[in-house]
């Protein structure tokens, strides 16, 4: 259930913008996948929670695909810079857990959060490394992105543990 | 005809160039201070209650709705209408008025050529006394109705805490009458009440010691009028009129004085007889208010219903989740058994999945009905809390309704500032004044004190009986050591929501407490157990982030299965009862469209 090693490897070993970006968009393809194969697993009454999920990452995966496509930033991608201090904590993310054969929402959600508390603090990072240009504003938008989920994670997280009742 | 006879018309005319003879002030003379001129209205301070129109002895208030202002919560969106051709400036209106938002300035002079428009809507209606500082105000301390609630005795927390024994004595005829005395009748409670009880009506019954009438009000929408008149949420005293400038009506504690005073055979006479067998047969899954109230109505249309019951008596979580001391089970009994003597075959220890098949009760019945409740607590798995010791609070109160014995420990850590938490932690608390002679519970929760979900009674009472309670705390770790829970660890909540108010809750890591404890007790979220519908009926049935979808009715995507109560809408008995009702309404509809199509 986890991804191989190679992508922490990479990002080790690595440090120019398109390596960057090419480890950002292994991790949303992670993760996406990740939510995929776990759809068929949890139970339909939570099936909703899972299928958002994967949305979400595949939306940034788009962004960031797109983003890799454009040939106007070609010189761009070649430049080195600072790697962030959040690198470990986005790279752990790249392994995925095993949440058993029927996970609950609790432990969708709880994996959730980690995961967008790890990339929003490494995108936040990235944008305020990354010089000025397209690569940049991506970061920005998906660190801003990346809080935005967490922060709704945490309000479903808290309705549906903490206050009251649901299935 | 003379000249003059002709020109005589036209001298008519020089009074165009002459002053008025009508003047608008003669006199422009200020009236006294206190003189009571015109209304005014603060729109702030208006809640639509329309004690004014009641009280008016000419007629001359209308309460009419009003562009601009919506009918929300504790305001009917009405506003007074004043007719100045049947006002007698007698200021009874002012007096009484619950907000203090209707005054009287001290203009006393308006002319108009057109008699209508001395019917105004003050506040509303532009005039140029709006803003008059001077004229009549009720004066300070003048009250046309009592501004505190007679006063519920209670067992002292010294006593109380030694047994489960009610707390709460109820009302005796005479406070009752008095308490009732207070209410206006304005009836804002009744929109804000989820079943829409008749308050104003049954309040009145007992003014005039018409108990039969009263009980009669409470059953035509609550079959739990015992059960909501001890543990009721009472959101219709959160808008009440009288709250403005004093207590709320007690009308919790007064729906419970009309089930007090009544016997069992004057309830079940007027609930009555049910109406001749439609030959239809409907099974409900759980005990619950939710679909007890559905059996209830449904049983009174004439339909053949059983219940199936896992637990060993009905009741739901009014039984096995609320205490004794607040919920005294004879209580339950009665509104249950009124329930059963309508044919209503309730059949305990009977659990759907196990002793029999929720495809038998499709196939052997014309409809079913699901009310599952939530019977199963959240946990916080946060580190070491799957340790045997770490418990659910469901449980506990599960446990301690049938006589359990969990093994009471010395000292105890609840997690959790909802009712549930407040209970458990009470509870415990006299099991240890029985068991040991002190209580030692500590209750954790993440929400500052304001912000509890508990009620403030309980809070309060939790407190009076030993429970310490920390707010702003989150649970971090459960600490265990040779293999025994010692306490629980815990951080300083900083701030629980971010500015747009979503939960965020945000720690100060450097505030860390350990709380002492061998048993540390869960009492956060709850949800339902629904392994009963198995994988290929959880497949078929349409869900609702998370929830079984119904429609307004409460049925489900498939044809023949309703869902009701906490499982659908969360957890509260007078909500559950509002949509057992509900849920009757639309399988009855079913029922005959059914029998009309044979």
């Amino acid at each position: 259930m986890t991804e191989g090693s190679h992508g922490i490897d990479r990002l080790r070993g690595k440090a120019t913008l398109r390596e960057i970006l090419e480890v950002a968009t292994g991790f949303e393809a992670s993760a996406r996948d990740f939510y995929k194969d776990l759809t068929p697993k949890v139970s339909k009454r939570i099936r909703y929670l899972v299928e958002e999920l994967a949305a979400e990452e595949q939306g940034h995966l788009d962004l960031l695909t797109a983003l890799a496509q454009r040939t106007d930033i070609a010189e761009q991608v070649q430049q080195e810079i600072q790697r962030t201090a959040s690198d470990s904590k986005f790279s752990d993310c790249l392994h995925v857990p095993d949440l058993g054969e029927q996970p609950d929402d609790q432990a969708v959600l709880q994996y959730a959060m980690g995961r967008e508390h790890a990339a929003m603090g490494h995108y936040g990072e990235l944008a305020d490394t990354t010089p000025e240009g397209p690569i940049r504003d991506l970061f920005k938008f998906l660190a801003s992105e990346e809080t935005k989920h967490k922060l709704d994670l945490e309000k479903i997280y808290y309705e549906v543990v903490h206050r009251g009742g649901g299935v | 005809m003379s000249v003059r006879d002709v020109l005589s018309p036209f001298t008519a005319w020089k009074n165009l160039f002459r002053d008025p003879v009508s003047i608008a002030d003669p006199l422009k003379r200020q009236a006294a201070p206190r003189y009571r001129g015109f209304h005014q209205n603060d729109m702030e301070k208006c809640i639509g209650c329309g004690t004014c129109e009641t009280i008016c002895q000419n007629g001359a208030i209308d309460m009419l709705p009003v562009e601009g202002i919506p009918t929300k919560q504790g305001d009917s969106g009405l506003r007074p209408r004043i007719d100045y051709g049947r006002c007698c400036w007698c200021a009874l209106c002012v007096d009484v008025c619950m907000t203090q938002s209707l005054t009287m300035s001290n203009a006393y002079t308006w002319v108009e050529s057109d008699p209508d428009k001395f019917r105004f809507t003050p506040g509303v209606d532009k005039k140029h006394w709006d803003d008059a500082e001077l004229g009549y105000v009720r004066p300070e301390g003048h009250r046309l109705t009592g501004e505190l609630r007679v006063h519920m005795p209670e067992m002292e927390p010294d006593v109380r805490i030694g047994s489960f024994a009610e707390i709460v004595d109820g009302y005796s005829v005479e406070q009752a009458v008095l308490e009732a005395d207070r209410c206006v009748s304005c009836g804002l409670c009744v929109a804000t009440c989820p079943t829409h009880m008749a308050i104003p009506q049954y309040i009145a019954a007992i003014r005039d010691g018409n108990y039969d009438l009263g009980l009669k009000l409470l059953y035509d929408s609550n079959p739990f009028s015992g059960i909501c008149g001890r543990v009721c949420t009472h959101k219709c005293e959160t808008t009440c009129a009288a709250r403005h400038e004093g207590d709320p009506i007690a009308i919790r504690w007064l729906k419970r004085h009309i089930m007090d005073q009544v016997t069992f055979d004057q309830i079940t006479r007027v609930v009555g007889q049910p109406a001749a067998s439609t030959g239809k047969k409907v099974a409900i899954i759980g005990a619950g208010p939710g679909g007890l109230t559905a059996a209830f109505d449904l049983a009174k249309q004439g339909h053949s219903v059983t219940v199936y019951e896992a637990l060993a008596a009905p009741g739901g979580m009014t039984r096995w989740g609320i205490p004794e001391y607040r919920l005294p089970y004879d209580v339950i009994d009665r509104d249950v058994d009124v329930i059963r003597s309508l044919g209503v075959d309730i059949r305990c220890n009977t659990r759907v999945g196990k002793d029999v098949s929720l495809e038998d009760l499709r196939n052997n019945n014309d409809a079913v009905l699901l009310g599952l409740g939530l019977q199963l607590g959240r946990a916080t798995r946060i580190p070491g809390s799957d340790h045997p010791d770490v418990r659910k609070a469901v449980d506990l109160l599960r446990q301690a309704t049938a006589n359990e014995d969990f093994g009471t420990p010395r000292q105890a850590v609840v997690i959790g500032g909802g009712n549930v938490a407040m209970d458990i932690a009470r509870t415990l608390a006299r099991l240890q004044k029985t068991a040991y002679g002190e209580v030692r519970v500590t209750l954790t929760a993440l929400e500052d004190i304001n912000h509890f979900l508990a009620d403030p009674e309980e809070i309060k009472e939790a407190g009076e009986e030993g429970v310490i309670i920390l707010d702003a705390r989150g649970p971090q770790q459960v600490v265990v050591e040779d293999g025994k829970v010692t306490g629980l660890k815990t951080w300083r909540v900083k701030a629980i929501f971010d500015e747009q108010g979503r939960f965020a809750p945000s720690y100060d890591e450097a505030d860390e407490q350990f709380h002492q404890g061998s048993m540390i007790v869960e009492a956060i979220g709850q949800m339902t157990d629904a392994s009963l519908l198995g994988d290929e009926l959880t497949e078929r049935l349409t869900w609702n982030r998370g929830r079984i979808q119904i429609d307004a009715g409460g049925r489900t995507s498939e044809s023949w299965l309703w869902a009701v109560g906490d499982m659908v809408h969360g957890p509260d008995v007078v909500t559950a009862v509002a949509d057992g009702h509900r849920v009757a309404a639309s399988m009855h509809a079913n029922l005959v469209l059914k029998e009309q199509s044979k």
